[in-house]
C-alpha cells in the first residue's frame, strides 16, 4: 500500500514536470497545430470531392467518414513518431545513462510521461481542431458522455499498446545505436495501417486483416471508430478485451526485450 | 568494513571496425568485421564508508567503464560487483537509492525546466523528507552559491553553475557513496574551490564515500587520501596518496646558475645531468643516495656559483612521469 503511494506520488511529480517541459516549448507545438490544421482542410476537402460522385464508400455515408477522418486527424500526431526517436537520442547520445540511475522503473516513469503528453496534446487538440470542426466543417461530434467515457478508456488502451511496441522498437537501438531509419518506417507503416488516412473498412480485405495483426490500428482506428459511431457501442466488451490482451502481449514482450538488450549498453563518449 | 567490493572485474566492447568510403559502409553492413577492445581487465579493489578515493589514469584508460559498472548502467564481461551488498546491476533500482553520481560531462537534470524543479523531483523521487529537505536545500544554497540560479533553467546556465547544481542534485538525498566522474572539467579555480570544499565538508559530516576520477591533481591532492591509478584497463597502483610522492619523489633536481661560462664539470655519483647551457646546468639525483648538500658541494668546489634553485617534483610531474613510462609503475609494485 506503501508502495503504491509512493508510485503515485512519483508519477504526480512526473506529470507535472512534463506539462511544464511542454509548456516550456509550446510556441512550437501551436505553430505546429496550425499546419496541421491546413492538412487537415485538405483531407477535407479531398473526401467531400471523392463523395460528390456517390452516396456511400464501402458502407461509410460522407458524414460518417468526415467525423471519423477529423478525429483520425486529431489523434494522429499523438501517435505519428512515438518516442523512439527520443529513445535512440538516448542510447546514441549517452544520456540513458541519467536515465538508468534514477531510483523508479525506467519503463514505467517513461510511460507515465509519454501518456501525460499525449493526453495533453490531446486536450490541445480537441480545443482547436475540434472547435474548428464543429464550427467550420459542421461536423456533429457525440454528446452521450458515455461514448467520450468509451473512446478516452480506448484510447489510453490503445496507446499504451503502441508504448510497449515503440518500447520493443526502441531497443533495437541498443544494438544498431540508429533508429532513424526504423522510425521512417514505421511511420510509413502506422500511416496506412493505423487508420489516420482512411477507414479501415475501406481497406482491401487482404489489407485488413494484416492491419489486425498490427498494433497500429489500437491506438487510432478503433478508438476512433467508436467515437465516430461506425463501431456500436454494444461491441465495446470484445473491444477492450482485444486490447487487453493485446496490452498484455506486447507488454511482456517489451519487459523481456529491455532486460535482454540493456545488456547490450555501451554509453557513448567518456 | 568496505561499502564497495570489485572483483576480477572485466569489461570487454565489440565495435564493429569499417574501412573508409561507401564501399568500407557497405561492406560492414554485409559483413562486419568485429574489433574487441578490453577496457577494463581483471580488476580488484576494496573501499570502505567515509574513504576518499581518487580513481585517475590517462584518457581512455578505463576509469569511466569501471565508474559506469559500479553505478549499475553497464553490464560487466567478467567478475563481480557488490555496493552496500547489492548487485548494481541485478538490483538497479536499490542500488541506486544508496549513491549519487555526477557525470562531469553529461548533465542529469532535466534540461528545460528550473534547477528548484528538479531538485524537487529528486527530492520526491528518493523519498526525502519535506523539512530535511527543506533544511538541506539551505545549507546548499549557501555552500554551493545556489540561489542566484534556482530559478534558471539548465539550458541557460553556465558550466559552472551546471556543475554546482549538479551536485546539488547529486547529494540532496544524502547518499551513502557517491561517484564524481570529473566534476571539475572545464571549471576556473573559484569554481574548482568551492566544489572541493563542498565535497570534502559533506564527506567529514556524513562519512560519505566518495569515489572521485579526475584529471585534475589538485582535486586529488586536496580531497583523496587514496588513490587508484589505472592504465590500459588494469590497476597499476592502489595506495595512499603519499606513498606515490615518496617511491616516485625520489628524484630531486638542483639548478646552478653562473657567472663564467660552465666547462668540464665532474658529477658525483647517482647524480644525472638534465640540462646544461653556458650559464646553467640542472642535474637530478637519487635523494636515498645523496643529499642537496653534497651535491651542491661537490659542484661548488668544481664551477663559480652564483645561484641555485632545488626542486621537489610536484604531484603532477610525477603522475606525468608516471603516465608515459608505464614501466615504472612495476617499481611501486615492487616497493609497495
Amino acid at each position: 500500500m506503501n508502495k503504491l503511494a509512493y508510485r503515485l506520488r512519483i508519477y504526480r511529480s512526473v506529470v507535472g514536470m512534463n506539462i511544464k517541459e511542454m509548456l516550456a516549448y509550446n510556441l512550437w507545438f501551436w505553430s505546429q497545430l496550425g499546419a496541421h490544421l491546413f492538412l487537415t482542410i485538405v483531407y477535407v476537402s479531398f473526401w467531400k470531392a471523392l463523395y460528390s460522385e456517390r452516396e456511400t464508400i464501402a458502407g461509410l455515408t460522407m458524414q460518417q467518414t468526415l467525423t471519423y477522418i477529423i478525429l483520425a486527424r486529431m489523434i494522429a500526431p499523438l501517435v505519428q513518431w512515438g518516442y523512439t526517436q527520443e529513445f535512440g537520442y538516448w542510447i546514441r547520445e549517452g544520456t540513458i545513462s541519467s536515465e538508468l540511475l534514477r531510483p523508479v522503473d525506467f519503463q514505467e516513469r517513461i510511460f507515465i510521461g509519454h501518456l501525460t503528453r499525449t493526453f495533453v496534446a490531446l486536450a490541445q487538440q480537441l480545443l482547436v481542431t475540434g472547435s474548428f470542426a464543429v464550427l467550420v466543417f459542421d461536423i456533429r461530434l457525440p454528446t452521450d458522455p458515455l461514448i467520450w467515457l468509451s473512446f478516452l478508456i480506448s484510447l489510453l488502451l490503445g496507446c499504451s499498446i503502441l508504448f510497449c511496441f515503440d518500447w520493443i522498437f526502441g531497443c533495437v537501438a541498443f544494438y544498431s545505436t540508429e533508429v532513424w531509419g526504423l522510425q521512417v518506417v514505421r511511420g510509413s507503416i502506422l500511416m496506412l495501417f493505423s487508420g489516420v488516412l482512411l477507414p479501415l473498412t475501406m481497406l482491401p480485405s487482404g489489407l485488413q486483416t494484416l492491419a489486425q495483426w498490427m498494433p497500429f490500428a489500437q491506438s487510432v482506428s478503433i478508438p476512433v471508430s467508436l467515437l465516430s459511431g461506425i463501431t456500436p457501442l454494444d461491441q465495446l466488451g470484445s473491444i477492450w478485451l482485444q486490447q487487453l490482451a493485446w496490452l498484455a502481449v506486447m507488454l511482456m514482450l517489451s519487459r523481456l526485450m529491455f532486460n535482454f538488450s540493456v545488456r547490450k549498453i555501451t554509453v557513448q563518449g567518456g | 568494513m568496505s561499502v564497495i567490493d570489485v572483483r576480477n572485474l572485466g569489461k570487454t566492447y565489440r565495435t564493429i571496425e569499417k574501412e573508409g568510403g561507401v564501399k568500407g559502409a557497405i561492406k560492414a553492413l554485409f559483413r562486419p568485421q568485429y574489433r574487441e577492445k578490453v577496457a577494463v581487465h581483471d580488476l580488484n579493489f576494496q573501499i570502505d564508508a567515509g574513504e576518499i578515493v581518487g580513481y585517475i589514469g590517462v584518457n581512455g584508460a578505463g576509469k569511466s567503464t569501471t565508474i559506469k559498472m559500479l553505478t549499475g548502467i553497464l553490464y560487466p564481461t567478467t567478475g563481480a560487483v557488490t555496493v552496500l551488498g547489492h548487485d548494481p546491476q541485478r538490483e538497479r533500482v536499490a542500488n541506486a537509492r544508496n549513491i549519487g553520481v555526477v557525470f562531469g560531462q553529461r548533465s542529469q537534470l532535466w534540461w528545460d525546466l528550473a534547477l528548484i524543479e528538479s531538485l524537487n523531483l529528486v527530492a520526491n523521487i528518493y523519498e526525502v523528507e519535506p523539512s530535511r529537505y527543506k533544511q538541506l536545500l539551505s545549507h546548499f544554497s549557501e555552500v554551493l552559491e545556489l540561489d542566484e540560479i534556482l530559478k534558471t533553467p539548465i539550458r541557460s546556465m553556465s558550466l559552472g553553475q551546471k556543475m554546482r547544481a549538479e551536485l546539488a542534485a547529486a547529494f540532496i538525498h544524502e547518499p551513502k557513496i557517491v561517484y564524481l566522474d570529473e566534476p571539475t572539467i572545464g571549471l576556473d579555480v573559484m569554481v574548482k574551490q568551492r566544489i572541493r570544499e563542498f565535497i570534502k565538508d559533506y564527506n567529514q559530516t556524513h562519512n560519505t564515500t566518495v569515489m572521485l576520477t579526475t584529471h585534475d591533481l589538485g582535486d586529488i591532492e586536496q580531497l583523496c587520501s587514496r588513490v587508484i591509478i589505472i592504465d590500459a584497463g588494469s590497476k597499476v597502483y592502489d595506495g595512499p596518496l603519499h606513498a606515490i610522492k615518496q617511491q616516485f619523489g625520489k628524484y630531486r633536481t638542483i639548478t646552478f646558475e653562473t657567472n663564467q661560462p660552465i666547462t668540464n664539470v665532474q658529477l658525483p655519483p647517482a647524480c644525472e645531468q638534465l640540462s646544461l647551457s653556458e650559464y646553467s646546468l640542472e642535474l637530478k639525483f637519487d635523494r636515498s643516495q645523496l643529499s642537496a648538500s653534497q651535491v651542491a658541494t661537490a659542484l661548488m668546489q668544481q664551477i663559480d656559483v652564483a645561484d641555485f634553485t632545488l626542486n621537489e617534483p610536484d604531484l603532477e610531474s610525477i603522475i606525468k612521469h608516471l603516465y608515459q613510462n608505464p614501466t615504472a609503475y612495476n617499481e611501486v609494485a615492487v616497493n609497495e
